[in-house]
């Protein structure tokens, strides 16, 4: 589902984000990108998105190589890929409702369809009672919910999350995850970008561990930390 | 569905910014309305060189000493001329007969020319293809031997051909430097519309609409800018295109200039035309190096 060839992403040409990373994440899976800060996460969520090129090396996703895509297809390669942000990305001046029945509008989706999935969706994430609401008047958790109805509306191949739980307390963030796995459970590949160590721990799902743009840790039903665990080689 | 959504995007966007989307309308309206009331003027001066036209006669007034043979020869000569409509030969007779007709009042002026023949000679009097053609026809016959002096009809024609050339020279600096503004003030509004819905674009290229359901209704904006702006230019010159066109006129009968409605609606399309182009113009210019993808 997606494939990265000794990708290396390096800014104003003295930066380097990522340093030959290869790896490959299969239909179905749930990964965590796990590291500090700068370490490179957000970087490879940006490029397999294709809101960055890679410097050096290639990127499949979705069986294109973002590279050689045209930009006029670029966002047809976005269509079967979700998103999630750190700060929700939602717009303070539509409903949730709204927020959620934008995606589908701007890829120019029939009405029919539109009021069709736009309810189912927000059952999924348990926000049907508050498709009215503002996002000014929602909890944290709530809005983020908002944005994961928002990226699987379209019911994508792929969901990114950079950060999904960040902005969140812990309890709140479970709720999150449960989301997520749920979403997996579908079929639908997750990778999320994360640095919170009791959400991966709890998850047991394969993780990848990053530190200055290099891929030190690929491991399945990993943890944050590797202090009992060796290290595995993809 | 999706065409209307794009229809209401772009009125959202000009509503947002009524104050800057005014300053662009009235930029447009500015400088279509000098570059129709310019159209409008030019013509008026053409009808006035059109009547003119058939009147201006270039007059070489004939040596004594040409024979009949020779002056036939002459005008053969000059009826080639690209600029020679029609050469007449106006005998030493015929200029008395005129010349008795124009100064019957004045008896004494009569008796001169009667007792001295080389007074009035003979001459060819030569209709140019177009009245502006006079200057070059003379230039070429003063120095043809036989031809004792050339005459042109009037001054007031170079005058009215300068100013129409002047006009021109004005209108096409009124678009260079008005489009320009205009350009930069619609690219204007399309940069703040953008930057006031940056964070709704960034979730539509996220979420995958496609570059040109993003873009299209910042073109809508400014088309519809630089069409508003050439509307009202078209109906204000319109109105008072019947003042406009009598500003410069020599014309005596002031009925007579009322502009003809089929050259003001071609034009007047023409200039609504140019004003969506302009739109255009503003909007590709406006979002140069955002929205690429």
């Amino acid at each position: 589902m997606i494939r990265l060839q000794d990708v290396t992403k390096v800014y104003d040409g003295v930066t380097v984000a990522v340093s030959d990373v290869s790896l490959e994440i299969q239909k179905g899976e749930f990964v965590f990108f796990v590291g500090p800060s700068g370490s490179g996460k957000s970087t490879l969520i940006r490029l397999i998105l294709r809101q960055e090129l890679p410097t050096d090396g290639a990127i499949w996703v979705a069986g294109k190589q973002t590279s050689k895509l045209p930009s006029w297809k670029v966002p047809l390669l976005r269509r079967s890929v979700g998103t999630v942000f750190q700060d929700f990305k939602l717009l303070p001046s539509k409903t949730v409702y709204e927020n959620v029945a934008f995606a589908l509008e701007v890829i120019g989706r029939p009405r029919h369809v539109i009021r069709n999935q736009v309810p189912q969706v927000l059952k999924l994430v348990g926000l049907a009672a508050k498709a009215d609401r503002l996002p000014n008047q929602l909890s944290g958790g709530e809005q983020q919910r908002v944005s994961i109805a928002r990226a699987f509306v379209n019911r994508p191949l792929i969901v990114l999350a950079d950060e999904p739980t960040g902005n969140l307390d812990p309890a709140t963030s479970v709720g999150i995850m449960r989301l997520l796995d749920r979403i997996n459970r579908t079929g639908t590949t997750v990778v999320m970008a994360t640095h919170d160590h009791a959400i991966v721990d709890a998850m047991r799902r394969r993780v990848i561990a990053l530190e200055r743009g290099r891929v030190v840790r690929d491991q399945s039903r990993g943890a944050y930390e590797t202090s009992d665990q060796p290290i595995v080689e993809a | 569905m999706r065409f209307q959504y794009l229809l209401g995007q772009a009125a959202a966007n000009l509503r947002r910014n009524v104050l800057v989307v005014f300053s662009a309308v009235v930029a447009v309206l500015v400088m279509l309305t000098l570059v129709f009331g310019t159209i409008v003027l030019r013509w008026s001066i053409d009808q006035d060189i059109g009547r003119w036209d058939d009147n201006v006669r270039v007059i070489a007034f004939l040596s004594d000493e040409l024979t009949l043979e020779e002056i036939d020869s002459l005008q053969r000569d000059l009826q080639v001329w690209e600029q020679v409509e029609g050469v007449e030969y106006f005998s030493k007779a015929e200029a008395l007969d005129e010349f008795r007709e124009l100064f019957a009042d004045q008896q004494s002026l009569i008796d001169v020319v009667e007792e001295d023949p080389s007074i009035l000679p003979a001459s060819l009097r030569i209709r140019p293809t177009a009245a502006a053609d006079y200057s070059a026809i003379t230039d070429r016959l003063v120095v043809i031997p036989g031809i004792r002096e050339v005459s042109a009809a009037d001054e007031a024609i170079d005058a009215l051909v300068a100013r129409s050339d002047r006009l021109r020279t004005f209108a096409v600096w009124i678009v260079v430097v008005l489009g320009a503004a205009a350009v930069i003030l619609i690219a204007n509004t399309i940069r703040i519309a953008v930057f006031a819905r940056r964070e709704e674009i960034g979730i539509m290229k996220l979420v995958g609409a496609g570059n040109w359901f993003v873009r299209i209704p910042f073109f809508l904006e400014g088309i519809v800018e630089g069409l508003v702006g050439a509307a009202l230019s078209v109906a204000l010159v319109w109105g008072v295109s019947g003042s406009i066109a009598e500003l410069f006129s020599t014309s005596t009968s002031p009925g007579a200039l009322a502009v003809p409605v089929d050259f003001l609606v071609r034009n007047g399309l023409l200039i609504l035309g140019f004003g969506a182009a302009t739109g255009l113009a503003g909007s590709v210019f406006g979002m140069w190096g955002f929205l690429r993808d």
